[in-house]
């Protein structure tokens, strides 16, 4: 009998089987292979085997039992490694996605996956998501963030892009976060902002799937008896799937997911699938939030560390001060006697010394260091004072313009020109009226180095939140940053003792009052003064 | 010629104030302390006293009331080391508060306005 197929040959060329083609030709002398691999499927072999069966031969019929269910099996076989391929893909991908959320804290990343699982091609390819989390207070369940197109021709272009760079789960989360995430947001702001159901409307679909901890396919959503059809309006499909987050019994949150573009059919196994999916994001996402709510609570702690440190420090400062203050207070009234009696007597010689006289310069030196000595004494038990407050409620447009009266003489003194810009409807001030008076003088009056032109002072009062400012802005004079800093540090050892000690004295008067004194230097303007006084009792 | 009486601790103090205020034309007596100057009192009456509010272990502000309570009509200056004292209720029953300087004019100043004052009382009829 001539054959068609060329089963019966051992060695073939190429030509000689419509099933063989290039790249094949290993096939070429290997019968065995042939025949299973090949003839199996070949319409010349069919006819083949046709001829045998009828030739009437006994095992005609066998062999084309034989060959058919040689064909079926193969069919299954092959069936059976595409269902292998797609679960391997899918262990794969869970795998890919398991890795990222279980080591993510980070609440964007983790929402990022979840979101971008859900709709990449490789993961769930779902067209649209919708984040949906309960809020601080567990009152709300509330849109959150939204990944997807909005028309055709955007998912169009999504999709291109995406199947141009063939990037992983991880990668494509990243570049969403990066790239897309504030996009995204502000996309879907619209629905988003009008997403926002009590945990207690138990007659909510979505609050029923959150409660129910299952996921429920929605399908002709514009009819469905549980969807408020004003929710199917504002999503725009009449098909989509509700996956609850539900963490340890927690409401966590719910996905929405839906094919707005394709109108693909979700399936029983894509909810299978995602409901297997939905346990980890839960997790993870109740993970992230918990951390984040740790590191708000950690930063609130350190703050209030850094707070109580600041409190402390000028607790022992002020206290050592206090002590500094009350030796100074002796030491002062003890040197005050007899520098007393130094200054008198030289001013008695002085009278009685006449013009001309050698020993009248040496007097004359005895008197100036003498008053000047009396100066510092005077600011060393100023200081003293400083240490018991009395306080009430002031009026600091007044305060400022008394200071300025007081301190008239002294500027024009000087040569300095000055302007007061009163805020308007102030609120009094809870201050020691003399004490801060006294400071207000004091930075008007004093004595620093580096004077010059321009000689003008303006000064100002506003209100910023619990305090009233009183900003001195003197032009001039300059000194660094660094000086001044050294000026305000009371009894420093740089300080030059007299020509600028009212200034530490005053930032230690308004310290004890809580009141903060800040001097800036501000290079080619000046010196920029800055008093918060407090408006409240409570503030002290 | 006025009579002052001044009464502080401090010998060198004394010395100088009756230097100075003797050059301004004033007798003066001076007393170390509350006893002392008690008895110069008694010994004598005077136009006007200057007390030093921290005596040793005395207080002048004590001297003070009890000038006020005895002899309301002679006016008293204070004069301290300290500022503090000046808004201390029990210094206000002085007719003077001086912060003690080297450089007197501001005590003298104040001398001569009391006195002044006390003069137009006197005249007064007060």
């Amino acid at each position: 009998m001539d054959w068609e197929c060329c089963w019966d040959r051992d060695v073939i060329a190429l030509g000689d089987c419509p099933n063989i083609h290039e790249g094949d030709e290993d096939l070429l002398e290997s019968p065995r292979r042939r025949i299973l691999e090949k003839c199996c499927d070949c319409s010349n072999f069919r006819r083949d085997l046709e001829r045998f069966q009828s030739s009437g031969h006994p095992l005609g019929p066998v062999f084309s039992l034989i060959h058919d269910e040689y064909r079926r099996q193969k069919i299954h076989i092959q069936s059976l490694l595409s269902f292998l391929d797609s679960k391997s893909l899918e262990i794969r991908f869970f795998h890919e996605l398991g890795s990222v959320l279980q080591s993510s804290v980070d609440l964007e990343e983790v929402l990022s996956v979840a979101l971008t699982a859900i709709t990449a091609g490789r993961g769930f390819g779902m067209n649209r998501a919708f984040l949906l989390m309960t809020d601080h207070k567990r009152d709300h369940l509330q849109g959150y963030l939204a990944i997807g197109p909005r028309n055709f021709e955007e998912a169009h272009q999504v999709w291109d892009e995406i199947s141009h760079n063939d990037m992983d789960l991880q990668t494509l989360a990243q570049n969403f976060r990066k790239n897309k995430l504030s996009a995204e947001r502000a996309k879907f702001h619209d629905i988003l902002e009008q997403i926002s159901v009590p945990l207690s409307n138990t007659t909510h679909i979505l609050i029923k799937a959150l409660d129910g901890k299952q996921p429920i396919l929605i399908e002709d959503a514009y009819h469905h008896p549980d969807v408020d059809p004003d929710f199917a309006r504002l999503l725009g499909v009449d098909t989509f799937l509700l996956m609850p987050l539900v963490s340890r019994n927690r409401r966590v949150g719910m996905i929405i997911a839906d094919n707005c573009i394709t109108h693909r059919r979700i399936t029983a196994e894509d909810m299978h699938s995602l409901e297997t999916f939905t346990f980890p994001v839960a997790f993870a996402i109740e993970r992230a939030s918990l951390y984040e709510r740790l590191q708000e609570e950690l930063n609130r702690v350190t703050e209030a560390h850094t707070k109580l440190k600041e409190q402390q420090e000028l607790i022992v400062r002020m206290e050592k001060m206090a002590l500094v203050g009350r030796i100074t207070s002796s030491i002062a009234h003890s040197i005050r006697n007899p520098l007393m009696v130094i200054g008198g007597f030289a001013r008695s010689m002085l009278k009685n010394t006449p013009d001309g006289d050698p020993k009248r310069n040496f007097i004359e030196s005895i008197v100036g260091e003498a008053r000047q000595l009396e100066g510092v004494l005077d600011e060393i038990l100023n200081y003293s004072d400083s240490l018991y407050p009395t306080r009430d409620f002031w009026d600091v447009n007044q305060l400022v313009e008394t200071a300025l009266r007081e301190s008239a003489a002294a500027l024009r003194t000087r040569g300095y020109g000055s302007t007061f810009s009163a805020g308007s409807e102030l609120p009094l001030a809870y201050i020691d009226f003399k004490q801060v008076s006294y400071c207000l003088r004091t930075i008007l009056q004093c004595d620093l180095n580096g004077i010059g032109p321009p000689r003008t002072m303006d000064i100002d009062t506003h209100r910023e939140a619990d305090t009233v400012i009183i900003r001195i802005r003197d032009h001039g004079r300059y000194l660094p940053q660094e000086e001044l800093d050294t000026i305000m540090m009371p009894f420093s050892s740089t300080q030059v003792m007299g020509a600028s000690l009212g200034l530490a004295l005053c930032k230690t008067i308004l310290e004890k009052q809580g009141i903060p004194l800040n001097a800036q230097s501000v290079p080619e303007d000046g010196i920029f003064f800055t008093i918060a006084l407090p408006i409240r009792k409570e503030d002290q | 010629m006025s009579r002052l009486l001044v009464v502080d601790d401090e010998a060198n103090i004394r010395l100088l104030y009756a230097e100075e205020l003797a050059d301004e034309g004033y007798e003066v007596v001076t007393a170390a302390g509350t006893a002392e100057a008690v008895e110069k009192l008694q010994e004598g009456a005077f136009d006007l006293a200057v007390l030093d509010i921290k005596l040793k272990n005395e207080s002048g502000i004590d001297l003070l009331q009890k000038l006020v309570k005895e002899r309301h009509d002679m006016p008293v200056i204070l004069c301290s080391a300290f500022s503090c004292y000046k808004d201390d209720f029990s210094a206000w029953l002085a007719d003077g508060y001086v912060v003690k300087s080297g450089d007197l004019s501001e005590l003298k100043q104040e001398i001569a306005r009391v006195l002044a004052k006390k003069a137009q009382r006197q005249k007064a009829g007060l």
